[in-house]
């Protein structure tokens, strides 16, 4: 996987680099505008990091200078601004996402692959599947173990997420973003509570536990044998 | 009885009483004016008439004088007008028919001289409702002439004319009220329609501004200024709103950096020993806490600033409130707190959705932390046309009297509350997203026994 990042700062971007390095990705990093767009253009990515604010072209115009070229790759916006602009709001419905800054490398990680599973165009199965856990996304039905669990709505929804995800951490904040549609952390132990409740339905009676807490970082979906996660 | 204190109220009162006093004073003076013409007329008349009996005295003698009075009896009424000749000394040498006017000379007095004469005199009689007018003068050596005239024609023409008088007054008085009213509400509706205005711009609508139509010069110069200040506010909110803008980019940029270096030192050096691992977890704890602080500052701010971003619009307050109900539920169930909720449905409030939403959140995370096991928490929505009434209430720990009206205060934290995770922002938020979209907050509370907090929204109508 090829990463194309442009970012100024270069703390952050030394930050980006390494962790995407490290999760396997080839980075390749412009601190302008101009530059970025360059690469954007000249090279081919499977992803784009891309800061807002940047000298000589800023993000948004890097964006839509890629799309007039026919670069349809997902982007990752940067934005150390809290309040969302309109126009990367239209730009998400396009298949890109956001993040504002500080923000973990995991929830970066974890958006990052969620834009290229999205953008790969796997086809669309209706059962997800992890050890003896399976979901029916069309009857919305869930079994463990060949016998049938009930869940609520927003549970399976939290379930169906988390299957999505298998082996990826995913964060509090996006867990409540892309389940509870609440895009903003209401640091509490809302989702903490939801967790232990589905964990309840889900990991009782059995010795094989799925659904695991990562402090700090979030939870994660994952036959504990392929313990490595990222 | 209390009466409209309005503006309108009182100018027409004004306007009514002035008119009214200006029409009394006008009539009582036509009144009396007429009055006193008409007398001076009957005066005059008597006058003529010594004057004709005068000369037909020189010239025919007092013969013709008698046979002149008999004569202007008959053509007249004897009712009206009575004659009589005199000497100096009071003997009575001739005397019209003097039936109907009984005790005529009842206190008549002998004139001394000529030099007093002519004498003007109204008496009054008891066989006349309407009083006389009687003049004594000479007409010949020797010979006074005494006429009577009764005024009851004068009488009865100001009975009429006050009659008139009365009803003018009467039929005024409402129209110089209506009139007052016209006038009044004239005048201010330029400061109605200005005070319209500012009713819009405090739910945040600073972009609207007065339009000056002719009130008349003083309206338009308050017009006039209070647009002028309009702007000035304008350029300042958008001022403050670049200047947080840029204070949370600024502290954000090292914030992230700061965050940034620790992850990454944390996330690539294993060799690092357990407290060294300890303190970058904490800084990347500290940092969160710091960016949350910050973030709540400026959430609180862009909330009281009002909605005049682009995410003002029809929300389903109803929805949310199950919502959160929804999401707080396990919550509530893993601390043992009974948490129910009782929603109308449908209820539409004008607003910010992701606003409203952490409003919710907000209360809902509050309530459940500040109730012990066993509990219980009670959400309630209702709504009409007009208001939508949220109440969520606890059996918690409850605030002391003395710390109610600091609650919703940015960075409050009451004492029991210290030892709990939270920043003291909540409440602040509450208060500001509700004020923002025009509704009030009102807490009630009562120690160890819990609390309930009350939120009244404008509702908008569903078409």
């Amino acid at each position: 996987m090829k990463a194309l990042l442009i970012e100024d700062d270069q703390t952050i971007a030394e930050f980006i680099s390494n962790g995407l390095c490290e999760a396997g990705f080839i980075v390749k990093h412009a601190n302008n505008g101009i530059d970025g767009l360059d690469l954007a253009l000249n090279d081919s990515f499977d992803i784009g990091i891309i800061d807002i604010m940047l000298p000589q072209l800023d993000g948004l115009t890097i964006i839509e200078k890629m799309r007039s070229n026919k670069i349809n790759i997902p982007v990752i916006i940067l934005s150390a601004k809290r309040s969302v602009d309109d126009r990367i709001k239209g730009l998400q419905q396009g298949g890109d996402d956001y993040l504002t800054k500080p923000f973990s490398f995991s929830e970066l990680l974890a958006r990052i692959r969620a834009l290229l599973r999205r953008a790969s165009n796997v086809t669309e199965t209706s059962t997800l599947t992890v050890a003896d856990l399976s979901i029916d996304l069309l009857a919305r039905t869930v079994s463990r173990a060949g016998k049938s669990i009930v869940l609520q709505p927003k549970e399976f929804a939290l379930l169906e997420y988390l299957m999505r995800n298998q082996g990826h951490i995913v964060s509090k904040t996006m867990i409540m973003e892309r389940v509870w549609n609440y895009n903003f952390d209401p640091h509490t132990n809302v989702v903490e509570a939801r967790i232990s409740k589905l964990r309840e339905k889900i990991d009782k009676n059995t010795s094989l536990l799925l659904i695991h807490t990562v402090r700090g970082l979030g939870y994660v979906l994952k036959v504990p044998d392929q313990a490595n996660f990222q | 009885m209390k009466l409209p204190g309005t503006l309108s109220f009182r100018l027409m009162l004004w306007y009514t009483t002035a008119f009214v006093l200006f029409l009394v004073l006008s009539l009582i003076t036509a009144y009396f004016s007429m009055n006193s013409v008409l007398n001076y007329r009957i005066d005059e008349d008597l006058h003529e008439d010594i004057l004709e009996f005068r000369e037909l005295y020189t010239s025919e003698g007092l013969r013709r004088v008698q046979t002149e009075i008999q004569r202007e009896i008959k053509s007249g009424n004897a009712d009206n007008i009575f004659f009589r000749l005199l000497t100096l000394d009071g003997k009575v040498i001739f005397s019209s028919d003097l039936s109907s006017w009984k005790n005529l000379t009842s206190n008549e007095q002998p004139f001394i001289s000529a030099s007093t004469l002519p004498a003007l005199e109204t008496i009054s009689l008891e066989s006349k409702e309407s009083s006389t007018r009687i003049i004594y003068d000479v007409i010949g050596p020797d010979i006074i002439l005494h006429i009577g005239e009764s005024v009851e024609e004068k009488e009865e023409l100001m009975a009429i004319f006050f009659t008139l008088f009365i009803t003018l007054f009467v039929v005024a008085l409402p129209a110089a009220s209506f009139i007052g009213w016209l006038m009044s509400h004239k005048a201010v509706r330029g400061i109605k329609e200005i005070s319209q205005i500012a009713a819009n711009i405090q739910g945040g609508h600073l972009d609207q501004r007065v339009i000056v139509s002719q009130h008349g010069d003083e309206i338009k110069q308050l017009a006039d200024t209070f647009n002028a200040m309009l702007d000035r506010i304008k350029d300042l909110v958008i001022e403050l709103q670049e200047m947080t803008d840029n204070i949370a980019h600024d502290l954000r940029s090292p914030l992230a950096r700061i965050r940034a270096l620790s992850e990454g030192v944390l996330c690539s050096d294993k060799s690092l020993g357990d407290e060294s691992r300890a303190a970058i977890s904490s800084t990347i704890e500290e940092s969160d806490h710091l960016l949350q602080m910050i973030n709540a500052t400026l959430d609180i701010a862009d909330a009281r600033a009002g909605l005049a971003d682009g995410s003002n619009t029809p929300v389903n307050i109803s929805q949310l409130a199950v919502d959160a109900c929804e999401l707080f539920e396990a919550l509530a169930e893993q601390k043992h707190v009974k948490l129910r909720c009782i929603i109308d449905i449908d209820c539409i409030v004008q607003g910010n959705n992701h606003y409203l939403q952490r409003m919710y959140a907000n209360l809902l995370d509050n309530a459940i932390k500040y109730t012990p096991e066993n509990g219980e928490v009670n959400v309630s929505l209702t709504c009409n046309d007009n208001s939508t009434i949220i109440v969520v209430e606890d059996t918690g720990i409850g605030i002391p009297k003395s710390d109610l009206d600091k609650i919703f205060d940015r960075f409050f934290r009451s004492d029991q509350s210290r030892s709990l995770q939270g920043c003291g922002m909540g409440l602040s938020f509450v208060q500001a997203v509700v004020e923002g979209h025009g509704g009030n907050i009102h807490v009630d509370s009562t120690l160890g026994r819990g609390s309930s907090f009350t939120i009244n929204l404008p509702s908008i109508r569903v078409s």
